[in-house]
């Protein structure tokens, strides 16, 4: 289970997160829509560390650290069971796709080379991408390099996996392959993913939670039925129907 | 005309000879001067305490005072203060001098490169679970290298060519052995153009390495399938 107390954080005098309360309960898939700036991504980057919150805590299947007292070790235990795959991918960039998957199982789970390298062809082979083990990501398509991040984040066999935007930067023809891709770890590997995006309707068709953030709180969540078809907060609403009003005029154009 | 081309030739073994020296003189002070250079880029980028201010006036000198000077300074000066100074061989000094102001222009280099690195590159380690040495030592500094080999092969060609400063306090070198043919043939335009040519040839031939090696760490970023 994954459990987030009062989560504070500010920079400077900026206040982005003013209090998360969240449970997630294992195998469960939650998506965090909300406007830019709602405090979303931060929010996914203080699971993990990227960002120190000051305020609350945070536990992950047992390891929890306490933001105004813990020590390196808590926040080592801590991402040990997180995994992140990042908006603009975040490939090692003097890496094969290979050694991208492989790489960090060697270094931090104590694996020899030889079974990290059989664990990484395997991955990849399951995202899609045999034949293109030996890539730099310079070689690879934004598509085939998310794929590959996500397929990173899987080697790790993580308690959790982070997406942050996981979509935001592909072009629109490369989306539909991660999201197949996602939508394959939900159903095969079971496994608990916080998603910040903007695809609705891959909130609205996979996540099992919809969660609406604005101005650094969680405003209103629900299943996507609820969020969806019968949003009860005002900025929820307003939200979904910016988006629509956006959506329909889009396909207009088309 | 007046020009001794036979004579000009027959001073390339002889200067030649003296090759050797150059190039340990230079070699090792470029190699002093990238670990000195790493330190003070380590120690100022983390901006220390009370030797911040410090290193930032060192290095603040060794880059403002031109080179023959600090040589001088330290082979003919140093002993003055530092008694013991004075039983150190002319080639220690010249080493010491130039691994030190060419540590305060490489420090310069590493600390560009480094800013230069991705920030997502090392919060993709931390993302992955690496410390922050794994992260230095796999992902970071082979990256910070790509970036630094273009700058620090001219400082190592330049500080070759400064080695040519060692005669000024007594070492033997190619410049040394010029300048001694030609106080001897007073054909000064020949021995000193024989041992300008050598330098050059010398730079050409680093020039070349230095985009061999440059070819060789871009592999990764050139778009070409495995």
């Amino acid at each position: 289970m994954i459990k987030i107390t009062n989560l504070h954080k500010s920079y400077g005098s900026t206040d982005v997160l003013k209090g998360i309360d969240l449970e997630i309960a294992e195998g469960e898939v939650v998506a965090i829509i909300g406007p830019s700036g709602s405090g979303k991504s931060t929010f996914l980057r203080c699971i993990n560390f990227l960002e120190e919150a000051q305020v609350g805590s945070i536990e992950i299947n047992g390891a929890k650290v306490d933001l105004e007292n813990y020590n390196k070790k808590q926040v080592s235990d801590l991402r040990k069971k997180t995994g992140m795959v990042f908006q603009n991918y975040s490939l090692f960039k003097n890496k094969t796709a290979l050694q991208n998957v492989s790489e960090p199982v060697r270094l931090t789970r104590n694996t020899s080379r030889q079974e990290a390298e059989q664990l990484a062809f395997k991955l990849l082979a399951e995202v899609g991408l045999q034949g293109k083990e030996h890539n730099y990501p310079i070689a690879l398509s934004g598509g085939q390099q998310q794929r590959v991040g996500i397929a990173r984040a899987l080697a790790l066999n993580p308690y959790v996996i982070l997406f942050d935007e996981p979509t935001s930067s592909l072009d629109p023809e490369l989306v539909e392959e991660v999201l197949s891709v996602m939508n394959s770890v939900i159903l095969h590997k079971k496994r608990t993913m916080i998603v910040v995006t903007h695809e609705m309707d891959f909130a609205q068709n996979v996540a099992d939670r919809v969660i609406f953030m604005a101005d650094g709180i969680i405003v209103e969540q629900g299943t996507p039925n609820e969020i969806f078809e019968n949003p009860q907060n005002d900025r929820t609403k307003k939200f979904l129907k910016n988006y629509l009003k956006n959506q329909n005029k889009f396909n207009e154009v088309l | 005309m007046k020009f001794d081309f036979e004579y000009m030739i027959s001073l390339l073994p002889k200067i030649i000879e003296f090759l050797p020296i150059v190039l340990f003189i230079g070699t090792l002070s470029f190699l002093l001067a990238i670990l000195f250079g790493l330190l003070f880029a380590v120690l100022t980028t983390n901006k220390i305490k009370i030797l911040y201010p410090i290193l930032k006036v060192i290095i603040s000198y060794f880059r403002g005072v031109p080179t023959l000077i600090q040589i001088f300074i330290l082979y003919f000066g140093a002993p003055q203060i530092f008694p013991s100074f004075s039983s150190m061989n002319a080639v220690t000094a010249v080493i010491i001098a130039l691994s030190l102001r060419n540590a305060a222009y490489l420090s310069e280099v590493f600390r560009s490169a480094f800013l230069a690195v991705d920030k997502g590159q090392y919060e993709a380690c931390l993302s992955v679970n690496m410390t922050k040495w794994q992260a230095l030592r796999t992902i970071i500094l082979p990256q910070m290298v790509r970036i630094a080999i273009p700058p620090s092969g001219n400082y190592y060609i330049m500080m070759i060519k400064d080695t040519s400063l060692a005669f000024t306090i007594g070492v033997i070198d190619m410049m040394a052995r010029a300048k001694l043919e030609a106080a001897v043939t007073y054909k000064f335009l020949e021995a000193y153009l024989m041992v300008g040519l050598i330098y050059w040839m010398i730079s050409i031939i680093l020039s070349f390495l230095q985009s061999k090696l440059e070819y060789y760490v871009e592999k990764p970023y050139r778009k070409e399938e495995a």
